[in-house]
């Protein structure tokens, strides 16, 4: 019992303290007795010019898998070559330039170019290649030609990989004081993103048959808003639209036309006024954004569709208002209520479906899915004495749909989090909290009604509990050693669930050490695991039950050590593993292996040369594993036909030189 | 996560470059002293005679306070820039007798700083007043007492804050988990650097749940995979409804960022007339278990666009 009636007698004892948090705004300094004109800063003036690092690099790859160039930034094998920059350019009258580049050249790099006066205007000039690999050996018989695919007794290789090109274009200008309103600011960005490649997708022949679905597609942004503000306020009218397109087209076999739709282009706009006020040590947030969702497409035309084109328009509102305010310098308040819409104004018609739905029939009218959301938040931080502080809050949520099993969910929970600085090193942080959901009587939806099982409860709209709680501690005994420690456990429980998911347990750990050895020398080691299992109940001619443990293991450590060979050489080196692991059982028995692990380990040096020069080596090595049970051959399966199968299995290595130009 | 802001491996090497942050002369006195002096100081306004050159005859031998000048910060040639008004004194307050001997306390900020995140950052907000802190005051980082000098550096050429190979750094020194979560089976790109936490979340704060930029989960998502938006013909209402039913943003030991393998997955949700609710022993038997389990038919799985995809398999 002493420990709480410590902190209380703090509690109280600090109330003697000042009642406010401080206020150091330069807006408020007091400067009647200030002349600047004396202020000239002989000591500070800096020559106009440039400055940075470019540097390139060249190396080579030494890998059979194009998977391993999500690690090591290129999938090619063999010789590679990429440029980085850090460079900044300042010219007399404040004018400042950065280019900034990254593995440019490699499959993965960027570049990036800022260049104005700073507060006042800015250009900003971006482009990236972002690719994602997958596989390198998917295995098709179908060979895709301007929407058709083509059956081929040969079967064709293909790499399942999208690249990403993004290019960015961006403006802010400063108009300064308007008149006596406030300070005008505005800002335009256009981004262009082009997205090629492969990806794994399935169609009915009506048999499943895996294939290699062509991706070719862009995305075009443009965002752009005015900002006002003043002394104690701001506004900002902002827009922002996308417009999606599409280069591939329905897809078609021979035999059979348009078995695979394309995704139809689309656009979207949003239009945001928000605004912010400040009444002393209260600040009031609000936002309210106007969207639209189109889509416009022309529809396959075949028996049964009555439209030429489907008019797709869906309509969101979001509106939100939060006030926060110090009541002193211990006590801040906060709250926020939520407001969310999604209506949707798409046409309705009635289509016949080539798979008779049991439910429905061979006719069904397309359902339109509306959806209107309120949440409510509150919170409060109290600091109990220095070093001790309580949190705690309440969050409410309501959610209806339309067309769903359940029309009205509504979410409430609280939580408490007490942070303490226990004695000098060490610091404790504990948190929990508690959920429940509930809502309208859960039944089979409007178009489903008859035939889904009347025990199922769907885990996103059941009734659930969910507990959780968090330990961090931080242990800094000397001060250049930091040991971090992080554990969390929760549980959702859907306890109204007989078929569905029962049961989720999410817990694990996380430790963080940093040293700083010496002034030269730091190194740093980690690990963490975690757990996460779940229980569900399915039925198809009886009840049956099914088990699924998760678990994940992470590792990592190096070190870094600099001033070698007077003050020339830098050594450093970083290792990390991870493995991710899924066990599934079932009263069948358990699924085959699904786990993956990585190795992953970096040795550098760094070597000046001279002021202006530097050649660093970096040898880089990752070792990945991945296998899935359900992958089979091709034709491993009666009736289906897969790409292979696509696990990973592969040692990469990289070697990579790099010549360093600095200028002063 | 608890994600309170700890002298972390991000933070530990700045301690120890400027071990004179924790060795100043008014070391010794209590967070609410040291706030009212210098509330004292700043309300009777005696700024020195010179600006920033009574500053840097002592301090312009200390590196840090000289990169000041490298950066946005120190440039005297813009309107906007401290070192255009008050200078040095702008943000840490009015001089007063600090010159003589050293004694008299300034503002100072970041981990070796005594003085309350809130009092540091109210030197920060006074000219960062935009909508990209408008939430800042609910934020979890407001809450946390995270100060802006704990994450952004104004002595330096550039904040590191600014450079996108660095971000991931600095937030993952808290949140741990996060960080665990990008080297799992699958992730977003994050672990390389080519992503940032900051491409969907704003430090700052947010009116949208989890401090996300876009006014939803899901239309954060669009952001990159607009291709999923819609509207399409034929919704997939728990798709619609929230990406995050089915998919862990931050990293899963699952393909594909899914909360749980296919066909488990979807059969937390559907057992219809058996179908849906076949009891699939063990993978790599049958059509349901193998290559891409349900979605071997149903490949819509966001949505289908074709008059007779109901069923999101065309």
């Amino acid at each position: 019992m002493r420990f709480p009636l410590n902190l209380l007698t703090m509690a109280l004892l600090g109330l003697s303290g000042s009642a406010m948090a401080a206020d150091f705004s330069v807006n408020r300094a007091n400067t009647d007795k200030v002349n600047t004109s004396g202020f000239q800063c002989r000591q500070c003036q800096l020559a106009p010019g440039l400055s940075g690092e470019v540097t390139a690099n060249a190396g080579y790859n030494d890998s059979d898998d194009i998977h391993s160039g999500n690690a090591l930034g290129d999938g090619r094998d063999g010789m590679i070559a990429s440029v980085d920059a850090e460079l900044g350019y300042r010219s007399q009258g404040g004018y400042r330039s950065q280019l900034r580049a990254h593995d440019l050249g490699l499959d993965n790099g960027f570049v990036s170019l800022r260049t104005g006066r700073p507060g006042q205007y800015q250009l900003a000039l971006d482009y990236r290649n972002l690719t994602r690999f997958e596989n390198s050996d998917a295995a098709t018989r179908l060979w895709h030609d301007k929407g058709l695919l083509q059956p081929s007794p040969n079967l064709r290789y293909l790499d399942l990989e999208l690249e990403r090109q993004q290019a960015g274009i961006g403006l802010s200008y400063d108009f300064g004081a308007l008149a006596s309103l406030g300070n005008l600011s505005s800002y335009v960005r256009y981004d262009r993103e082009e997205k090629q490649g492969h990806r794994s997708a399935s169609l009915i022949t009506p048999r499943p048959v895996n294939f290699a679905l062509p991706v070719d597609e862009s995305n075009d942004k443009l965002r752009a808003g005015l900002q006002l503000s003043g002394h104690n306020w701001f506004t900002e009218l902002a827009y922002q639209g996308s417009q999606y397109n599409n280069d591939i087209n329905n897809l078609s076999l021979p035999y059979a036309t348009d078995l695979y739709s394309a995704t139809p282009d689309n656009q979207a706009h949003q239009l945001t006024l928000n605004g912010q006020y400040r009444l002393a040590s209260t600040i009031f947030s609000g936002r309210i954004v106007a969207g639209r969702m189109l889509q416009d497409e022309g529809l396959i035309q075949m028996t049964g569709n009555p439209l030429q084109s489907w008019d797709g328009q869906v309509n969101t509102t979001d509106a939100n208002l939060a006030v926060s305010t110090a009541v002193n310098s211990r006590l801040r308040l906060g709250g926020q209520l939520d407001y969310r819409k999604r209506d949707n104004d798409s046409s309705v018609a009635e289509f016949v479906q080539l798979e008779l739905n049991p439910v429905s029939g061979a006719i069904r009218q397309n359902p339109l899915l509306d959806i209107e959301r309120q949440s409510a938040r509150l919170n409060a931080s109290y600091r109990l004495a220095p070093g001790y502080r309580l949190q705690g809050g309440y969050e409410f949520k309501q959610v209806e749909r339309s067309y769903g099993e359940r029309e009205e969910t509504r979410d409430h929970s609280l939580w408490a989090k007490l942070g303490m600085q226990l004695v000098s090193p060490l610091r404790l942080d504990l948190k929990a909290s508690y959920g429940d959901r509930g809502g309208s009587r859960y039944q089979a939806g409007e178009l489903t009604s008859s035939e889904t099982n009347s025990l199922l409860r769907k885990y996103h709209l059941a009734d659930r509990r969910r507990t959780a709680m968090e330990m961090g501690l931080q242990y800094t005994p000397l001060n250049w050693m930091t040991l971090d420690f992080n554990s969390h456990y929760a549980l959702d429980d859907y306890r109204d669930t007989v078929i569905g998911l029962t049961e989720s347990r999410d817990y694990g750990y996380d430790l963080n050490l940093s040293l700083q050895l010496s002034e030269r020398l730091s190194a740093y080691g980690t690990a963490g695991q975690q757990w996460i299992s779940s229980q569900q109940n399915g039925d198809q001619l009886t009840p049956w039950h099914s088990d699924i443990k998760d678990n994940f293991i992470s590792l990592g450590a190096g070190l870094a050590y600099s001033g070698l060979l007077d003050e020339r050489l830098t050594l450093g080196a970083d290792y990390q593993f991870a493995n991710s692991e899924g066990n599934t059982l079932t009263e069948g028995g358990a699924y085959d292996d699904y786990y993956s692990f990585n190795h992953s380990a970096e040795l550098y040096g760094r070597y000046h040369l001279n002021d202006a020069m530097a050649l660093k080596l970096t040898y880089r090595y990752e070792r990945y594993f991945d296998t899935d049970g359900n992958e089979v051959g091709i034709d491993a399966v009666t009736g289906l036909t897969t790409l292979g199968v696509l696990n990973h299995n592969y040692n990469a290595h990289q070697l990579m030189l790099s010549f360093s130009y600095l200028l002063p | 996560m608890i994600s309170t802001l700890k002298i972390s491996a991000f933070i530990v090497p700045i301690i120890l470059l400027f071990p004179a942050v924790n060795a100043a002369p008014w070391a010794d006195l209590s967070q609410t002293e040291l706030e009212q002096q210098l509330e004292q100081k700043f309300s009777e306004g005696k700024y020195s005679p010179k600006g920033a050159d009574s500053c840097l005859m002592c301090h312009k031998r200390d590196q840090k306070v000289m990169a000041l000048f490298q950066g946005v910060h120190g440039a005297l040639d813009n309107s906007r820039s401290p070192m255009a008004g008050l200078q040095c004194e702008a943000c840490h307050g009015p001089m007063g007798k600090h010159n003589r001997g050293g004694k008299e306390p300034m503002i100072s900020f970041g981990a070796g700083s005594k003085l309350s995140s809130d009092s540091q950052n109210s030197v920060c907000l006074g000219c960062h007043n935009d909508p990209k802190q408008m939430a800042w005051h609910n934020s979890l980082h407001n809450l946390e007492q995270v100060a802006c000098a704990d994450c952004h550096q104004v002595h330096a050429a550039e904040d590191p804050m600014l450079n996108p190979l660095r971000i991931n750094e600095a937030c993952t020194s808290c949140h741990t988990r996060a960080k665990a979560d990008m080297s799992k089976r699958s992730a977003h790109p994050l672990k390389w650097d080519r992503m940032t936490c900051i491409d969907c979340h704003n430090p700052h704060g947010s009116l949208t749940e989890s401090a996300l930029k876009q006014t939803s989960l899901n239309t954060t998502c669009y952001e990159c995979h607009a291709d999923k938006r819609g509207p399409v013909l034929w919704e997939h209402a728990p798709v619609v409804e929230n990406c995050a039913n089915c998919h862990k943003a931050h990293g899963s030991v699952n393909e594909s960022l899914l909360k749980a393998r296919v066909p488990q997955l979807c059969q937390q949700c559907h057992a219809d007339d058996g179908h849906a609710a076949r009891a699939v022993a063990q993978g790599g038997n049958s059509a349901f278990g193998a290559g891409k389990s349900c979605l071997n038919c149903h490949s819509q799985i966001h949505g289908s666009n074709h008059p007779a995809g109901s069923l999101l398999s065309r």
